[in-house]
């Protein structure tokens, strides 16, 4: 509600304001132009870079490409990588799906429940991501590890096999992405929650909605703008991410992230690793904006 | 986002994203260009690394050298043998244990190096099968060393350190050397296996045994090389049709069900824990791994031979003390200083009479070096004498690596191996 009396004043001010005209016009522009010039210096102009790498054909040696408008790296590169990309694909959405599951709760008590310790709690939900992403997931690596406590102690328990393994399977790597990346879908959800106004839930029970109708009717669609946005920012990293498959998993689960930084330094192949890049930025691009035009919110910039 | 307003200028957009030069702009920044260029090489000097180049270079009292994480004596967080080149020789090291790997060591100093700018460290040290190593070489980016400063080392090296001095054109001078082969859980794997066949056979009976607990390197090069030795082929001088071959054994092997992954030097930590019984290992991290208390962790000795690579110490082009890392180099060479290296590195020392001075040590800086070492490695410098790993006895039959001639072997070869530990 208060989002659209500012939306309507804003339209007011701009329509009929008397100092429309002049610099005031030009305002949002000027205040814009930091973050356009940021665009355009990190990630347009980059991104650009990397589509005309992938036309050349470099000097494995020396780096130097000379553009030969070689379209076919991006077929090869496509030919050579579907199969991991929709791998990849997966991963990131099971990884997704696990974390939503998993933190809509905590940010729902938090939220809800914590009461005057809400901050307490944000603070511990964030501690263990104090730490570098690539040491956190090695610690999993010794928990996984066949000397290490999930395997023994599935193994007292006779859960398991003597020779069972953890490390190197997919469920690993799913596990570790979801545990890395459970940070990036808990605090817009969080965001989201707090927001919603508890009159609201109390309306929707005084019309004689239980607590799952309530949930399903009013929680879920009002903080729909969260999950849009928790939905992107843990799918997109872990859609691209290398660190836990080269941790946590073995060649059979072989993420692109991994693929795209051999070509690079391994192979030297500098052309089929930007071609790979591309496809990657690609299907990143046009998911988020179908996912976008499907469900998302006017209002995801609230969130991201 | 609803708020963007609807009547943006598409001029102020374009303006912002695209900044127009015009071509006279564009001709004007050429023609500077081009003055500066003519101003550059006035002077008709000596090339570097030319007897009158080192005449020129003298002593600044500091050094900074680049190397693998712990491959230098280290006692209290210090290393002794530096403190010693500070002392006897009045140079102040600082040493950085930022080489990793080959490949990714060479990307980071590439544009440094085609730039033309000093790439910050004064002794690098690479892998002799590194294409990385290849490219610097070819390249010309290392500066040939001065041969009249290289007093130890013409006294003390081994005949292979020379020829690895003499064939690279005076550029490359030995650190280390090693053995790369198969290390096995003599718990989970019979003792008496001397062969690398084992790793790669994919009976059913086999398979059943180590299922998912064989390691291999991810390293195309080290992976490709080891599978041409367990095809029984001499990797130096192999074909193309025999990496064919040894690509469609590694494929054999990893789909059978044997091949848990493919590892970076991480691998001896997998095998320390157990998480995998036969592992492709570099053959000093099997010795600490033992002396360490990973009794069972053993060094293979195939019938088909391991494979011996040294890592060299090199000075990049723009490298800002030249005669001090010079002088190092040399100081490495010290039969005392690489006794004390030997013994705690424990890879394959490049000074054959740094044995004798492991159990004779020379009275003074050396002694009590070793006396402090033995506090934190707990092993007496007999047993580092004795071990095959750091002094291979004529038992061990080593293989070189196949030295790539052009480009499109590279190319041939990544196209056959890069692929297998990716899974395609």
């Amino acid at each position: 509600m208060e989002r659209e009396v500012r939306w309507y004043s804003y339209r007011f001010v701009s329509r009929f304001s008397p100092r429309r005209r002049g610099i005031s016009r030009l305002a949002p522009y000027l205040l814009g132009l930091p973050a356009f010039v940021w665009l355009g210096v990190f990630f347009l102009v980059p991104l650009g870079l990397m589509l005309v790498k992938t036309l050349q054909e470099c000097n494995p040696a020396t780096g130097a490409c000379v553009m030969t408008w070689h379209w076919a790296s991006l077929s090869d590169a496509w030919a050579n990588s579907s199969t991991i990309i929709f791998r990849s694909l997966t991963y990131a959405l099971i990884a997704t799906l696990i974390d939503l599951v998993l933190s809509f709760p905590i940010a729902y008590w938090i939220a809800f429940y914590a009461g005057r310790r809400k901050n307490f709690f944000l603070i511990m939900l964030l501690v263990p991501f104090f730490v570098s992403f690539v040491i956190r997931t090695v610690i999993w690596k010794f928990l996984l590890s066949s000397d290490g406590l999930v395997v023994h102690a599935l193994q007292a328990l006779h859960l398991v096999s003597a020779d069972y393994q953890i490390l190197g399977t997919t469920g690993a790597v799913i596990a570790g992405l979801a545990y890395n990346f459970l940070p990036f879908t808990a605090l817009p959800l969080y965001v989201s929650l707090e927001r919603l106004n508890p009159a609201l839930l109390e309306a929707s029970q005084d019309l004689y909605a239980g607590r799952i109708t309530t949930f399903r009717k009013v929680v879920l669609p009002l903080c729909a703008p969260g999950i849009f946005a928790a939905f992107l920012l843990t799918f997109i990293p872990a859609f691209g991410d290398y660190i836990n498959q080269q941790v946590l998993g073995g060649f059979a689960n072989t993420m692109v992230g991994t693929v795209i930084q051999n070509l690079f330094l391994v192979n030297n192949d500098f052309s089929a690793g930007s071609a790979l890049s591309v496809i990657v930025m690609g299907i990143s691009l046009v998911g988020i904006v179908i996912y976008g035009r499907l469900l998302g919110s006017k209002s995801i910039g609230d969130f991201v | 986002m609803s708020e963007f307003p609807q009547n943006i200028d598409p001029a102020i957009l374009r303006g912002l994203l695209s900044p127009r030069i015009s071509r006279r702009h564009v001709l004007q920044a050429g023609a500077v260009a081009g003055a500066a260029s003519v101003l550059l090489p006035s002077v008709a000097e000596a090339a570097t690394g030319d007897a009158g180049w080192w005449a020129g270079k003298s002593k600044t009292g500091v050094l900074n050298f680049a190397n693998w994480p712990y491959y230098i004596d280290s006692y209290n967080g210090r290393h002794p043998s530096l403190d010693n080149l500070k002392t006897t020789k009045g140079i102040t090291t600082t040493y950085s244990e930022v080489i990793e790997d080959n490949p990714t060591f060479y990307q980071q100093i590439r544009p440094s190096l085609q730039n033309g700018d000093s790439i910050g460290y004064d002794i690098i040290v690479m892998t002799d099968n590194a294409i990385g190593l290849r490219y610097l070489l070819n390249g010309n980016y290392l500066i040939p060393l001065d041969d009249a400063a290289l007093v130890n080392f013409k006294k003390n090296a081994s005949a292979s350190a020379k020829a690895v001095y003499a064939n690279s054109g005076k550029r490359l001078i030995p650190w280390q050397s090693g053995m790369t082969s198969l290390a096995y859980n003599s718990t989970k794997v019979s003792t008496n296996t001397k062969s690398l066949k084992m790793a790669f056979d994919t009976s059913s009976s086999n398979v059943a045994k180590l299922r998912n607990r064989v390691g291999m390197l991810s390293d195309p090069i080290e992976l490709g090389n080891i599978a041409l030795l367990a095809l029984g082929k001499n990797p130096a001088t192999s074909k193309p049709a025999d990496w064919q071959l040894a690509a469609t054994k590694l494929r054999q092997q990893r789909d059978s069900g044997l091949v848990k992954a493919y590892y970076g030097n991480d691998i001896i930590n997998e095998l320390k824990q157990g998480n995998l019984w036969v592992g492709q290992v570099y053959s000093g991290d099997v010795f600490q791994a033992r002396i360490g208390g990973n009794k069972n962790l053993k060094l293979m000795n195939p019938t088909e031979g391991v494979l011996l690579w040294t890592d060299n110490m090199c000075i990049p082009k723009g490298a800002a003390h030249p005669r001090d890392a010079m002088m190092a180099i040399d100081y490495f060479y010290d039969t005392s200083v690489a006794a004390v290296l030997a013994y705690y590195i424990n890879y394959i020392t490049p000074v054959p009479g740094a044995k004798a001075k492991l159990t004779a040590p020379t009275k003074g800086w050396q002694a009590t070096t070793m006396t402090n070492l033995k506090k934190d490695i707990g092993v007496a410098a007999s047993l580092i004498t004795a071990a095959p790993e750091v002094f291979p006895t004529s038992a061990y039959k080593l293989k070189n690596y196949y030295a790539f001639k052009t480009q499109g072997e590279i190319d041939t070869w990544n196209e056959k191996f890069a692929g297998i530990p990716t899974g395609s």
